[in-house]
C-alpha cells in the first residue's frame, strides 16, 4: 500500500490570524450549543486512510501568518480529500476564508469555497493548494493504517496468549520455537482470519523500479551538467592547451580550496566526515559510477557529433570519448572542486545565530502538547540562505536526498534510528522559506539527540540551507554537530502544533516493525527451526 | 379515438419496452454507457451534446461525468433545479408537492409537516414485515423464485403500502397505478404513458380522497400514515387539508415502492455476477447481518444505480468547476444530466472503483441523489433492503436459473424479471 504526505500552505490574512487561531482551537474544544461534539475517533472513522494530521499556524514574520495542513495517508491523494471534507469541512471552510484569495488562477476556486454560505466543496481547492514535498520519509513504508492497527491487535492477542499460558503452566517455555508458533497460530487463527492470506506487498515492483529510475534520471542528469564544461572545452581547445589550463585549473582551484577548507577559529566540531573524506571512502563506487555513465554517456554523445559533424560513426567514437573522458576528468578534479569551494567560501560568511530567541510563552505551549503518548508532533519553518548556488543545492540535494531514502532506506532506519513515522520538508513562500513536518516517536530532545549523535552530517545536509543555522563546513560537517545551539536553533525555528490527529498513538515506529515481523512469521503455516528461532527474538 | 381502458386486474405493471432495432440499440447505449463516461470524465467532463436534429433550437444540454462536477450540480440547487414540478403538477392536479421544490419555506413546511408522521421509529417494523413476506415468499417457491416481480414488488407494495394507509384501489392496481405515474414524472414520456396517466392519475387522487373521507367516517384507527395525518387534522394543526395529505401521501406511493423492484434485482443481477461478494451476502444473510448485507447492496448497487444520470435544470447562469481549467458557463434553461454512474467510478476521488470495496465511505455513493433533494425515502430503504433479501440470500446454493430466465431482463429502463433457483433443503439455513 502506497502512502501519501501531503501539506497545503495557506497565507492568513494578518487581521484574520487570531480567529484562525480560535477556529482551531475550538476543534478540541468544540462549542457543544453551535457544533455537533466530534471526538478524534469520530474523525478517524471518517477518514479511515489517515495516518497522522495537523493544523499549525506559523507566526508572522518576515512574512504573513501562514496556515499549515498537513495529512500522511494511504493511497493516492485525490480520495483522500473528500474523506477530509466529510470529516472537518464545516470546521475548515472558515479557517480557509481566514487565508489570502490566491493571486494564481486558484482565485475563482477560493471564491467559490469562501463565499458566504458556499455548498461548493473544499476537495479541489485542498487539492490545487496542496504542495510536494521536496523530501518525506516513511519509517513504515507500505504498513496502511488498517494492517498497524491488526498487527498491533495480533501482538496484544500474542503477548495475553503467553501471559495466560505462562500462569497456569511453563509449557510454552519448554517448546521449541517452531512449536510455539504453530501453537500460536492455531491459537489465534479465528480470532484474525487474516493470518491465512498472503500477506500485502508493502512496495509493489512498479513503485521500486520507479525509485531506481527516478534516482537514476537525477543522477544522469546532475552529471551531464557537470561534465559540459569539460565536453565543451574539449570540443574548442587543442589537447596540448588544454592539458595546460586543465592543469593550472586543477591547481589554483585545489589550492584555494585546501587554503579555506579548515575550520573557522571555533567553529570545529568532533565530527569528522565531510565531502572530501566521505568522497575518498566511497571511491570505488564513483569509479564504478563513472565509467557507467561514461558507457552510458558514450550512446547519447557519439549519435550527437555524427549529427553535428562530418564523421561517420567509426570516426566519431574517439572524439566523442575523448570529450566526455575531459567532461568526466573536469568534472572530478575541476568542477566539483570549484562548486565546494564556491559553496566554502560562502560558509565562511555565513552569518550564524549564536543565541536564537525562544518565546516562553510559545515554548510553553509546544511543551504542554508534547509527551502525552509515545509519539508527539513538531513543525519547524526556515528560512533559506540567498544565493543560486545555495538555492541549486538545496533543490537538488533534496531531491536527491528524497529519491535516496525511497531507494535505500528498506526498513525505516535512518542511521540506526527508526523513530519516524511520516516526516517531510517543503518549500514555501515562492521557495524562500523550508517547512519541517514531523511525526516522531520519543521526546524532542531524545529524537534530536539521537539524530544529533547517529546522523549529525543527514541532518547538515538537510537544515545547513537555513538562514542562521550553525557554521557548517563544506556542506555536512559541524552544522548539527554544534549540539547545544542546533537545538536552540531548532527549537527557534519551531512552533506550536496546534491540531494533531493521530491514528494511533502508542505504537512505535519499532513496535509497528516488529507487530509485522511477528505477523509474517504467524502468517506461515510452519517455519523451518531455523526461521522460528529468528521469529521467536520477536516475542 | 382512443383505446379502451385495459382490464386493471390484469394490466402489466411494465408496459411492453421497445422491440427489435430499437431495443437493441438502447441495450447497446446502456452497455456502452460506463465507456462513454470514463472517455468524458478523460476529455470533456462537463460535455455539451448537440442539439438534434441539428440546427433545432433548443435548450442546451450537458452531461457532468465527474464526481466533484456532479456533487457540485446536486449542492447548488440555487442554480440547479428539480425538472419535475410540470409532470407532477399533472399527477397531483396542480397540488405543489416537496418534490418539485425548490429550497423555500413551503418546501422546508412541507417536509418538516410530512416528518411528523413518517417516524424514525417506525423503520424496525417496516424491515419486520418485509423480512417476514419476504421469508414467506420465499419459503412457499419451491426452490425457484422470479426476483422482479414475485419478491421484491409484492413485498414493497404490500409492506409500504399497509404503512402508509392506502389500499389497493377498487379495480385498480397500485403497483400498475404507481409504477406508470412513476415513470412519467422521472422519464421521458410517450403518447401511450401520457394517456395511462391522464386515467390513472385522477383515479388515483379520487382513491385517495375515497379513503380520507372512509378512515375519517370511521372514527381514524390504526397507526398507518393516513391515521396520523387526520389526527393532525382532526386536532386542528394547521397545514393539514385533504388537499396536502392526498398530495403527500401520493408523493409518497408514487416516488417510493416502484423504486425497490428496480434497485434490489439490478444489485442481485450483480451479486450474481461476483462469486465472492455473493458469498459475503450470503454469509451475511445467514448470520442476519444486516448492517453488512446493507454495505453488500450498496456497493452491488454503486455497479448499477437506479439510473446513470439524474436530470437538473439550470435556473440559472452558473459557471460549473468555477476555477478549474475545465470551468464552463451553464445558461439558465440547460437541462443538465448529473451522471451518478460515472461519478461513483471516478478514480479522481474513488479509491480502487472497479474493485467491490465493503469498506467505501457514504460520501463515495450516490444512490439516493445528493443534496437538497436527496431521497425522502433513504432511511426507509436502509431497513427494508437487506430485510427484504435477507430471507432469499439465505437459501444455499442461490445461483442463477438457467437461460435467459437467470439474467436480468428490462423493458425499457425497469428491470421486469430475474428468476434465480436455490436448494430447498437447504432451508435449515434460514436466518431465525
Amino acid at each position: 500500500m502506497r502512502q501519501t504526505t501531503s501539506s497545503i500552505a495557506l497565507e492568513v490574512k494578518p487581521d484574520s490570524e487570531a480567529l484562525l487561531l480560535s477556529l482551531i482551537a475550538r476543534l478540541d474544544r468544540p462549542d457543544a450549543a453551535t457544533q455537533p461534539a466530534m471526538t478524534k475517533t469520530d474523525l478517524l472513522a471518517r477518514m479511515p486512510s489517515l495516518h497522522f494530521f495537523s493544523l499549525t499556524v506559523f507566526p508572522r514574520g518576515v512574512f504573513d501568518p501562514l496556515f499549515v495542513i498537513e495529512a500522511n495517508f494511504d493511497g493516492p491523494a485525490g480520495p483522500f480529500w473528500p474523506q477530509l471534507e466529510a470529516a472537518l469541512g464545516p470546521q475548515l471552510r472558515p479557517m480557509i476564508a481566514c487565508c489570502k484569495r490566491p493571486a494564481d488562477g486558484c482565485g475563482p476556486l477560493y471564491d467559490a469555497v469562501t463565499a458566504p454560505g458556499s455548498r461548493r466543496d473544499l476537495a479541489p481547492y485542498l487539492q490545487t493548494r496542496a504542495g510536494k514535498p521536496s523530501v518525506y520519509h516513511h519509517g513504515n513504508r507500505g504498513m496502511s493504517r488498517q494492517r498497524v492497527v491488526n498487527e498491533a491487535a495480533l501482538f496484544s492477542a500474542v503477548e495475553a496468549e503467553l501471559d495466560a499460558a505462562g500462569q497456569v503452566a511453563q509449557t510454552w517455555r519448554i517448546l521449541p520455537p517452531a512449536d510455539i508458533h504453530a501453537r500460536l497460530r492455531e491459537k489465534l487463527l479465528p480470532q484474525f482470519a487474516w493470518l491465512a492470506q498472503p500477506a500485502p506487498a508493502r512496495k509493489t515492483l512498479g513503485e521500486k523500479l520507479g525509485d531506481w529510475v527516478r534516482l537514476a534520471v537525477l543522477v544522469l542528469a546532475v552529471l551531464v551538467v557537470l561534465t559540459l564544461p569539460g565536453q565543451i572545452a574539449a570540443g574548442l581547445v587543442e589537447t596540448d592547451r588544454l592539458v595546460i589550463a586543465f592543469v593550472l585549473l586543477t591547481a589554483i582551484v585545489w589550492g584555494s580550496l585546501l587554503r579555506i577548507a579548515g575550520p573557522l577559529e571555533g567553529t570545529a566540531t568532533h565530527g569528522r566526515t565531510n565531502l572530501l573524506n566521505f568522497a575518498w571512502r566511497q571511491i570505488f563506487k564513483i569509479l564504478i559510477a563513472l565509467a557507467v555513465f561514461f558507457a552510458v554517456a558514450m550512446l547519447v554523445v557519439t549519435p550527437t557529433t555524427v549529427a553535428i559533424s562530418h564523421l561517420s560513426w567509426r570516426e566519431a567514437v574517439i572524439p566523442s570519448a575523448r570529450a566526455l573522458g575531459w567532461g568526466i576528468a573536469a568534472m572530478v578534479v575541476i568542477v566539483l572542486p570549484a562548486l565546494v569551494l564556491w559553496l566554502r567560501w560562502l560558509e565562511r560568511r555565513d552569518s550564524t545565530q549564536d543565541a536564537p530567541t525562544i518565546d516562553e510563552a510559545v515554548m510553553r505551549l509546544m511543551r504542554e502538547r508534547e509527551d502525552h503518548t509515545p509519539i508527539n508532533h513538531m513543525a519547524a519553518m526556515i528560512p533559506l540562505k540567498p544565493g543560486i548556488l545555495r538555492t541549486v543545492l538545496v533543490h537538488v540535494g533534496h531531491r536527491g536526498l528524497h529519491l535516496a531514502l525511497r531507494v535505500f532506506i528498506k526498513d525505516g532506519y535512518l542511521a540506526s534510528m527508526r523513530t519516524i513515522h511520516f516526516a517531510h520538508w517543503a518549500f514555501v513562500n515562492n521557495g524562500a522559506r523550508m517547512m519541517f513536518l514531523s511525526n516522531y516517536d520519543l521526546s524532542w530532545e531524545t529524537y534530536f539527540d539521537d539524530f544529533i549523535e547517529k546522523a549529525h552530517e543527514g541532518l547538515t545536509l538537510a537544515f545547513g540551507s537555513g538562514e542562521g543555522f550553525p557554521p557548517t563546513r563544506l556542506l555536512i560537517q559541524d552544522g548539527a554537530s554544534h549540539g547545544t545551539l542546533f537545538k536552540a536553533w531548532a527549537r527557534h525555528s519551531m512552533t506550536v502544533s496546534r491540531y494533531w490527529l493521530a491514528a494511533y498513538t502508542d505504537i512505535t515506529s519499532d513496535q509497528i516493525e516488529r507487530n509485522f515481523r511477528i505477523a509474517a512469521g504467524l502468517r506461515q503455516p510452519t517455519l523451518t527451526p531455523e526461521s522460528a528461532a529468528q521469529w521467536i527474538v520477536d516475542l | 379515438m382512443t383505446d379502451p381502458a385495459p382490464d386493471p386486474s390484469t394490466e402489466p405493471v411494465l408496459r411492453p419496452g421497445p422491440r427489435g432495432l430499437k431495443a437493441l440499440v438502447g441495450r447497446l447505449v446502456l452497455a456502452g454507457l460506463p465507456l462513454v463516461f470514463a472517455v468524458s470524465r478523460a476529455i470533456r467532463p462537463i460535455l455539451k451534446l448537440p442539439a438534434l436534429p441539428f440546427g433545432q433550437k433548443k435548450p442546451p444540454q450537458f452531461i457532468i461525468t465527474r464526481y466533484d462536477d456532479v456533487r457540485e450540480v446536486f449542492q447548488t440547487d440555487t442554480a440547479f433545479g428539480v425538472p419535475y414540478k410540470a409532470k407532477l403538477d399533472v399527477i397531483m392536479g396542480g397540488e405543489p408537492v416537496f418534490v418539485g421544490m425548490a429550497d423555500t419555506p413551503l418546501y422546508r413546511g412541507d417536509l418538516a409537516r410530512l416528518r411528523e408522521i413518517v417516524r424514525g421509529d417506525d423503520l424496525a417494523a417496516l424491515a419486520l414485515q418485509s423480512s417476514a413476506q419476504a421469508e414467506h415468499i420465499v419459503a412457499g417457491a419451491s426452490g425457484q423464485l422470479e426476483v422482479v416481480d414475485a419478491l421484491v414488488r409484492r413485498v414493497t407494495f404490500d409492506v409500504l403500502g399497509a404503512y402508509i394507509g392506502i389500499p389497493h384501489p377498487p379495480g385498480g392496481n397500485l403497483p400498475v397505478w404507481c409504477t406508470r405515474l412513476f415513470e412519467f414524472v422521472f422519464m421521458p414520456s410517450d403518447a401511450q404513458l401520457i394517456a395511462d396517466v391522464d386515467r390513472m392519475a385522477p383515479a388515483m387522487r379520487a382513491h385517495i380522497d375515497s379513503e380520507l373521507a372512509r378512515r375519517r367516517s370511521g372514527g381514524i384507527e390504526g397507526d398507518d400514515l393516513v391515521a396520523r395525518a387526520l389526527r393532525k387534522q382532526a386536532s386542528g394543526e394547521p397545514g393539514w387539508t385533504d388537499a396536502w395529505i392526498r398530495t403527500a401521501l401520493m408523493g409518497l406511493i408514487v416516488g417510493g415502492p416502484p423504486q425497490p423492484p428496480m434497485v434490489l434485482p439490478q444489485a442481485l443481477e450483480q451479486l450474481l455476477r461476483r462469486a465472492k461478494p455473493l458469498r459475503d451476502a450470503q454469509t451475511a444473510a445467514k448470520r442476519a447481518d444486516d448492517a453488512l448485507l446493507l454495505r453488500i447492496l450498496f456497493e452491488a448497487m454503486r455497479f448499477d444505480p437506479i439510473a446513470p444520470m439524474i436530470p437538473r435544470t439550470a435556473i440559472a447562469d452558473w459557471t460549473l468547476a468555477a476555477g478549474t481549467d475545465r470551468a464552463r458557463a451553464i445558461p439558465a434553461g440547460s437541462t443538465v444530466m448529473a451522471a451518478i454512474q460515472s461519478a461513483m467510478v471516478d478514480t479522481r476521488r474513488i479509491p480502487d472503483p472497479g474493485t467491490f470495496d465493503l469498506m467505501r465511505l457514504p460520501h463515495e455513493y450516490f444512490l439516493f441523489g445528493h443534496g437538497l433533494h436527496q431521497c425522502f425515502g433513504e432511511h426507509i430503504n436502509r431497513a427494508m433492503f437487506p430485510a427484504l433479501m435477507r430471507p432469499l440470500l439465505a437459501r444455499s446454493n442461490l445461483r442463477r436459473a438457467p437461460g435467459k430466465a437467470g439474467h436480468l431482463a428490462k423493458q425499457g429502463f425497469f428491470p421486469s424479471a430475474l428468476t434465480v433457483l436455490f436448494d430447498t433443503a437447504g432451508q435449515d439455513n434460514k436466518p431465525g
